[in-house]
């Protein structure tokens, strides 16, 4: 019995503590308690994670769309561009599901760019039309535009579309769908960037009038609220439904990038969303965080997360050959995966929050 | 658990220790009880998932179908025949329950194009009433306003708004102009009939439905007052409205004119009417009989049965966010001025459910919606002018208030009413008319610390 914490003493001491806190001086006022300040980790995270991961966005959706304006059909080097291309704007989308609050949600961009799943006869309909394809008609039908509609006309619904397969009339929607894209990865990043909507002030003046959250502990707190959601849909939807959707079996219909077979990178980038808004990282940059405030008050708990986040990604990136094959082939590789999601969620939510929510 | 313990204690202790004697504000309403908003329901959050939160009382074979049942909320619907979510229209307003109720919380006004998909859209009758006493269809349009098709049919019509200024001056001389919307059709698949009347709505939120159906009827009754024979001037009506499920009159609790019965009626007229899906309640598409509005696939049901129950008590069972800074004096003088200048006669603060089968996290709960569930003139200015089952051209059903201070932070905006006509609560407040114009009349006659005071209280919640 080396550690044992009584308490009833433990209330004393607080209580005695807090009552020395709180003692008024000769003034009448109180004397000043020190308050932890946040700010660094907030401004970081607000402008070096999040910001900086939609302006990655938004620079590779320039680069997808200069790539389907330079595709010539038949052109397989051309047509390799624009699947990699593609595959370098799906990334930094992926890292910023773990804060999908602010304009992505209020401007409704997230249907915009990421519905699913594609509307494949409205696609086609509007294919054997002869109305001219804009990116102001698709703007009205998210089904029918955004990622999963350019993942449809490239890869096709059985991943093996050929650079000579693309019509003209497929090649015009493509254009008009990367440039209604882009238009709308370049309103998310316009409405987090300091000289834009500075959605990123929020977090950096977090506790000050303007802002919408009433103090930084509330700022943190939507951080850690916004990774465990993408922790929570990884782990009990996009693997959960494709592998048991069907009465406990596989229901390959149900995987989300099915076409592109970009499923194990995107649940990856997912939980690497998670590494970079807790450790306050991102690219080149490498500043305060989630992490720091965790280690100042529970090192151990820093050292798990750290070491669970890893673990999710290892193990998503160790499921063998595509998502689709080894929802069938491979389940126990796949469970595994989705194991190491769970359990990271689980550390999120019943140790992480609480310890931030319960700052001072 | 003994680290949680040890963060949980001094906020307690802070509580008490702190309270600073010399500036008690003068009659602070104490609103410790009120912080179990909904009860066992309450979330203490408020950040972007507030609304969204699972009642943290649930059973685990509940909560298993709460989360088949948000995950199904979000389910986008594309045009038959797909491999997934498939049976979209062939007439519709928006495509996804969650694209109406945000975040589980309220739509914005559409900015923009009227047209684009938005949680917006008009109803519609002809006078007269059918044969359970509600609203006459109007012939070749139904009793909702379908202004989306998928390719290659028509929308019913297209949705068109102009705005009268309407000025209005508070007692310390701050002048507020309010934007009557007055809308109107064009574009219609066939002749819109001229004595079609039209009612406007945007999707409210979702949370804490399941404590308001699980008021019991006689509890609500109790708070009618038809003819006002208390003379307080505040009448309130229950709204009478037929269940086509128990085959039977029932008091109307939901939608802006509580025009619905249950949380399975709203969900399945919302699967039917905003998006065109056919489920086990209403398993007939909204235009069957019009040119525009049959696909002819012989799909129906286009859900199964039980992912309409699932969204069911997925909307009964989300928490219901606890409010914030109810230790400050400030919002408890502004709950104080709710109460003195008459706010909470109709947003009653208080309600308690009862027995709820099935559910017992949202059954026998005290809980704080601040509203009566009754309906209530609310003057010319917010009229309508379409009379739905008991509810007159002037009624609307006084909106629950709980999480209403969480609007701009979880949905970006602050439209409220029932078309989002009120771009803050000011606005809000000065749209009452009718029954509650004597209040709103208070409202503008406040000190603008005490104006202050009340808003501070309503964005607590």
């Amino acid at each position: 019995m080396k550690t044992y914490f009584n308490p009833r003493t433990l209330l004393t001491l607080l209580a005695a503590s807090i009552i020395i806190a709180c003692s008024s001086d000769d003034n009448g006022g109180e004397t000043p308690q020190p308050k932890s300040d946040y700010k660094g980790e907030l401004t970081n995270t607000a402008n070096n994670v999040i910001t900086e991961t939609y302006k990655t966005l938004n620079d590779r959706a320039l680069a997808l769309q200069a790539a389907v304006n330079d595709f010539t059909i038949g052109d397989d080097a051309d047509f390799e561009t624009v699947k990699t291309a593609w595959r370098e704007a799906r990334s930094p989308w992926e890292q910023s599901e773990g804060f999908l609050y602010g304009p992505v949600d209020t401007e409704g961009i997230d249907p915009a760019i990421d519905s699913w799943p594609v509307d494949v006869n409205a696609i086609d309909a509007l294919l054997a039309s002869s109305e001219p394809i804009t990116a102001t008609l698709l703007a009205t039908n998210d089904d029918a535009r955004g990622f999963h509609t350019i993942e449809y006309f490239i890869w096709g619904l059985d991943g093996f579309k050929k650079s000579g397969d693309l019509t003209e009339r497929e090649v015009e929607y493509l254009k008009a769908a990367t440039a209604d894209f882009q238009s709308k990865t370049q309103q998310l990043y316009d409405g987090w960037k300091a000289s834009g909507g500075n959605y990123a002030a929020n977090f950096i003046n977090a506790g000050e009038n303007g802002s919408l959250y009433t103090s930084q502990v509330l700022a943190l707190t939507e951080l850690v609220d916004g990774m465990i959601t993408i922790a929570d849909e990884v782990g009990n939807g996009k693997i959960e439904d494709p592998l048991n959707g069907n009465g406990g079996n596989a229901k390959p219909e149900a995987e989300e990038s099915r076409f592109s077979h970009n499923s194990k990178k995107d649940f990856a980038d997912n939980i690497r969303s998670i590494q970079n808004v807790y450790l306050g990282d991102y690219a080149a940059v490498s500043g305060k965080g989630l992490t720091d405030v965790v280690t100042a008050n529970n090192a151990d708990l820093n050292t798990k997360i750290i070491d669970q986040i890893a673990d999710a990604i290892t193990k998503i990136e160790s499921i063998p050959g595509t998502f689709t094959n080894a929802i069938a082939n491979n389940r126990n590789e796949v469970a595994s995966a989705q194991t190491a999601v769970k359990t990271l969620q689980t550390t999120l939510e019943s140790e992480l929050k609480p310890l931030i929510q319960n700052l001072k | 658990m003994i680290r949680k313990l040890l963060y949980a204690i001094p906020i307690g202790i802070l509580l008490i220790s702190c309270q600073d004697d010399n500036e008690t504000p003068p009659q602070p309403l104490d609103l410790t009880a009120r912080l179990m908003a909904g009860g066992e329901t309450t979330v203490h959050s408020a950040t972007s998932i507030a609304f969204e939160t699972p009642a943290p009382n649930m059973t685990a074979k509940n909560l298993a179908l709460h989360l088949a049942g948000d995950a199904q909320f979000e389910a986008v619907f594309v045009t038959a025949p797909a491999e997934v979510n498939q049976g979209l229209g062939p007439i519709f307003n928006n495509k996804t329950c969650i694209e109406c109720h945000p975040k589980d919380g309220r739509a914005a006004f559409p900015t923009g194009d009227i047209n684009a998909l938005s949680g917006f859209f008009l109803r519609t009758s002809v006078p007269g009433k059918d044969p359970h006493g509600g609203p006459v269809p109007t012939p070749g349009f139904g009793l909702q306003l379908q202004n989306q098709a998928i390719r290659n049919y028509e929308p019913e019509l297209k949705f068109k708004v102009t705005y009268t200024d309407i000025v209005e001056t508070l007692a310390d001389g701050t002048k507020i102009t309010l934007k009557k919307p007055n809308y109107s059709i064009t574009d219609p698949y066939t002749t819109f009939p001229a004595n079609a009347m039209l009612s406007p709505r945007i999707g409210p939120p979702v949370f804490g439905l399941g404590l308001l159906e699980a008021i019991p009827e006689s509890v609500i009754l109790s708070r009618q007052d038809i003819d006002d024979s208390d003379g307080d001037g505040i009448s309130g009506k229950a709204n009478y409205v037929w269940d086509p499920v128990a085959e039977k009159m029932a008091v109307g609790r939901f939608g802006w004119k509580a025009n619905t019965a249950t949380v399975l009626l709203q969900s399945a007229g919302a699967y039917k009417e905003d998006m065109g899906i056919t489920n086990y309640v209403f398993p007939i598409e909204a235009g069957v009989d019009q040119s525009n509005g049959n696909d002819g696939l012989g799909d129906d049901p286009e859900i199964a049965d039980s992912i309409l129950d699932e969204v069911t008590l997925y909307c009964r069972t989300l928490g219901v966010p606890a409010p914030r800074n109810i230790d400050s004096p400030q919002v408890q003088k502004g709950a104080e001025i709710f109460e003195t200048i008459g706010c909470a006669q109709c947003h009653v603060p208080q309600q308690t459910s009862g027995n709820f089968p099935g559910i017992p996290s949202i059954s026998n709960q005290t809980f704080y919606p601040y509203t009566d569930m009754l309906l209530h003139d609310m003057g010319e200015g917010l009229a309508d002018g379409r009379p739905d089952f008991l509810a007159d051209g002037n009624e609307w059903k006084t909106r629950p208030l709980w999480g209403i201070g969480l609007t701009q932070l979880i949905n970006g905006h602050t439209d409220f009413l029932h078309d989002g006509r009120a771009k803050n609560l000011t606005e809000a407040i000065l749209w009452h008319g009718g029954e509650a114009l004597k209040s709103k009349d208070s409202f503008k006659e406040l000190s603008t610390a005490d104006r202050e005071s009340l808003l501070a209280f309503l964005n607590s919640l």
